[in-house]
């Protein structure tokens, strides 16, 4: 499948078969969700990128269903396919942005997810501590999303941010990186 | 047309959510009726997962699709199969949840009815309910209400 | 008289842009910064792509998934959950959630409002323009259960009515039949009291306390048959705002 098919997938369903909202309450909600880590964990930004991994990777494992059921769309040919289908579709469909994909390894197997635009961050200023900008990863969410998704169509990955304008980057990029296909797994065998 | 049971298996293998509506045909009742409690539940009771039926049907589905992919390439995938009694429907997502149904012989395709039951029930009231868990040992979070009582509409109005 | 935990807690929180970074100072400078050191300031991104170069209505028609908020929520109840030893308190949690919430949507409503009535520039406006803040509690009800909701939800709220009780002039019920955020929930039975648009009621609290009018808001199962999830939104106010509103009325403010 090529970037464009899939991002004239991504333009279709999200015309056509999402149920929209504002965009400022999702943004602010997850404000809102970063906001009280920082609280509860005492600015500690390690443990608050953490955190928000750990949710984006719970809400990975329902999203991805979502994602199948809207979109229909099923087991991608290889790793290339699989990262056009998450930049051009998956983000198209339920955060309405469409990174480039880009940096490819030589393998195959890693490539770079661009941010032109980042809703989650939109009204956002990291606090001006000394440190926030240095260790917080404030959309470290979505990495958790993707490792949550792709664990359930049987792929290990590893995401993280490797720059983010609110770190005063100019870029936000996203680094991910194929581990393993996973097999099916079998029945515990009758004792 | 009759449905008889409806079952779904997550990615682990397990039953997550078991349902009958009406026994089978007595031969086949009859025949695994030598494990004692297995007499045919009442309308629309729900069983708790990890019975030995399930384990027979998961079993059945898991050779046969696998049998399917060897043969057909791994995009091949069975749809259903009939034997003298009973037909079952098999549908099966990308993230290897398992969709069950056994109905009588008059029944047509339930391929697209078990689409419509991952796709508007399962998605809506489980995946999407946050206060039922990510994963569901033991079948947690898949018998809430809102999905029991559309599933019940959906066999005995839609698909009656 | 908002309880200071209140307030502390909706400074420390961050997705405030320009108010951010003095209270944070304030607030963290004596626990994690003993000697306090000279603000060197927030590095930039070159193409300056931060929140000052952006207009505050871009995102104002935007649009993204109900899903993702669905999920957002659903994690949010989630954490909470797992913090809380009751249903109140988890409710109370959820509210403490909204309050900033409602406290930033505030701002936003205003500056809307302002500058679409006006170009956005023109010097007179900002202090010409008759003060748009609500002085009396309907005002403040209208602008929640019109213009707040509409920013939020895309519609109205579907009523808005005030206590008969005449012990409790100082109840106003707004009502949701169909609460976005309960749209995917599930309740046990066991659980039949929680109704987590107690996040909702955190943000009407916020924009009551922004606006100066203390008050508490909680969030109530009133399900009929037609509408399984409709939720009635408690607004209870505080003394000192009843007796102001007595003020008001006598010099015919309105």
């Amino acid at each position: 499948m090529s970037t464009t098919k899939a991002s004239r997938i991504g333009e279709e369903i999200w015309k056509t078969r999402i149920d929209k909202v504002n965009a400022e309450l999702v943004t602010l909600t997850y404000g809102t969700i970063v906001a009280q880590l920082c609280q509860d964990y005492d600015s500690d930004y390690q443990q608050v990128n953490q955190q928000l991994d750990k949710m984006g990777y719970n809400i990975g494992m329902r999203l991805i269903e979502d994602f199948l059921a809207k979109s229909g769309v099923g087991r991608c040919a290889n790793f290339r396919d699989t990262a056009d289908m998450i930049a051009k579709v998956g983000f198209k469909i339920f955060l309405n942005v469409a990174p480039t994909v880009t940096n490819w390894a030589s393998d195959n197997n890693q490539f770079s997810l661009i941010f032109d635009e980042n809703p989650l961050a939109d009204f956002v200023e990291l606090p001006d501590d000394g440190r926030a900008q240095d260790e917080l990863w404030f959309s470290n969410i979505l990495c958790g999303v993707l490792r949550g998704a792709l664990e359930m169509v049987q792929m290990q990955i590893e995401a993280h941010f490797v720059s983010d304008v609110l770190r005063g980057d100019d870029t936000t990029e996203m680094r991910v990186s194929l581990v393993r296909y996973i097999e099916d797994e079998m029945p515990p065998e009758e004792e | 047309m009759t449905v008889y049971s409806f079952y779904i298996f997550d990615r682990h293998a397990e039953c997550i959510y078991k349902r009958r509506w009406l026994p089978r045909p007595t031969s086949i009742v009859g025949k695994s009726n030598q494990v004692p409690g297995a007499a045919p539940a009442g309308l629309g009771q729900t069983v708790k997962a990890g019975d030995d039926d399930a384990k027979l049907v998961f079993g059945t589905v898991f050779s046969l699709r696998n049998m399917v992919r060897k043969l057909g390439g791994e995009e091949d995938n069975f749809v259903s199969y009939n034997t003298s009694q009973y037909k079952l429907h098999y549908y099966e997502t990308p993230t290897n949840i398992k969709f069950v149904m056994l109905t009588d012989l008059k029944s047509p395709s339930m391929r697209i009815a078990l689409q419509q039951i991952y796709i508007n029930l399962f998605v809506e009231y489980v995946v999407k309910n946050p206060l039922s868990p990510v994963e569901h040992p033991g079948g947690i979070g898949v018998n809430n209400e809102l999905f029991e009582e559309s599933l019940e509409q959906f066999v005995t109005r839609v698909l009656a | 008289m908002a309880a200071p935990p209140r307030h502390s807690s909706m400074m420390s929180t961050s997705n405030a842009g320009t108010l951010q970074s003095s209270t944070t100072d304030r607030q963290q400078a004596p626990q994690q910064l003993p000697t306090p050191q000279p603000t060197q300031g927030l590095r930039v991104p070159s193409n300056r792509k931060t929140i000052y170069d952006r207009h505050l209505n871009r995102s104002r028609n935007a649009e993204s998934s109900r899903a993702s908020f669905a999920y957002l929520f659903g994690e949010m109840v989630t954490y909470a959950q797992r913090r809380v030893t009751g249903i109140q308190d988890l409710e109370k949690r959820l509210n403490e959630q909204g309050y900033p919430l409602g406290l930033r949507l505030l701002d936003l409503l205003f500056y809307r409002s302002t500058s679409t009535s006006s170009s956005a520039l023109s010097s007179s406006s900002t202090s010409s323009s008759p003060p748009n803040r609500p002085l009396r509690i309907i005002t403040l009800l209208h602008l929640i259960h019109g213009p707040l909701w509409r920013l939020l939800f895309q519609r109205s709220a579907d009523a808005l009515e005030h206590s008969v009780s005449p012990d409790t002039p100082n109840e106003y019920m707004i009502t949701d039949n169909d609460p976005l955020v309960n749209t995917y929930i599930s309740v046990p039975r066991e659980m039949n009291m929680l109704n987590c648009a107690a996040f909702v009621a955190g943000i009407i609290e916020g924009v009551c306390d922004g606006c100066g009018f203390e008050a508490k808001v909680s969030a109530h199962n009133q399900p009929t048959e037609m509408w399984p999830s409709r939720t009635v939104f408690l607004v209870r106010f505080g003394d000192s705002v009843m007796e102001r509103e007595k003020v008001l009325e006598r010099n015919g403010v309105k």
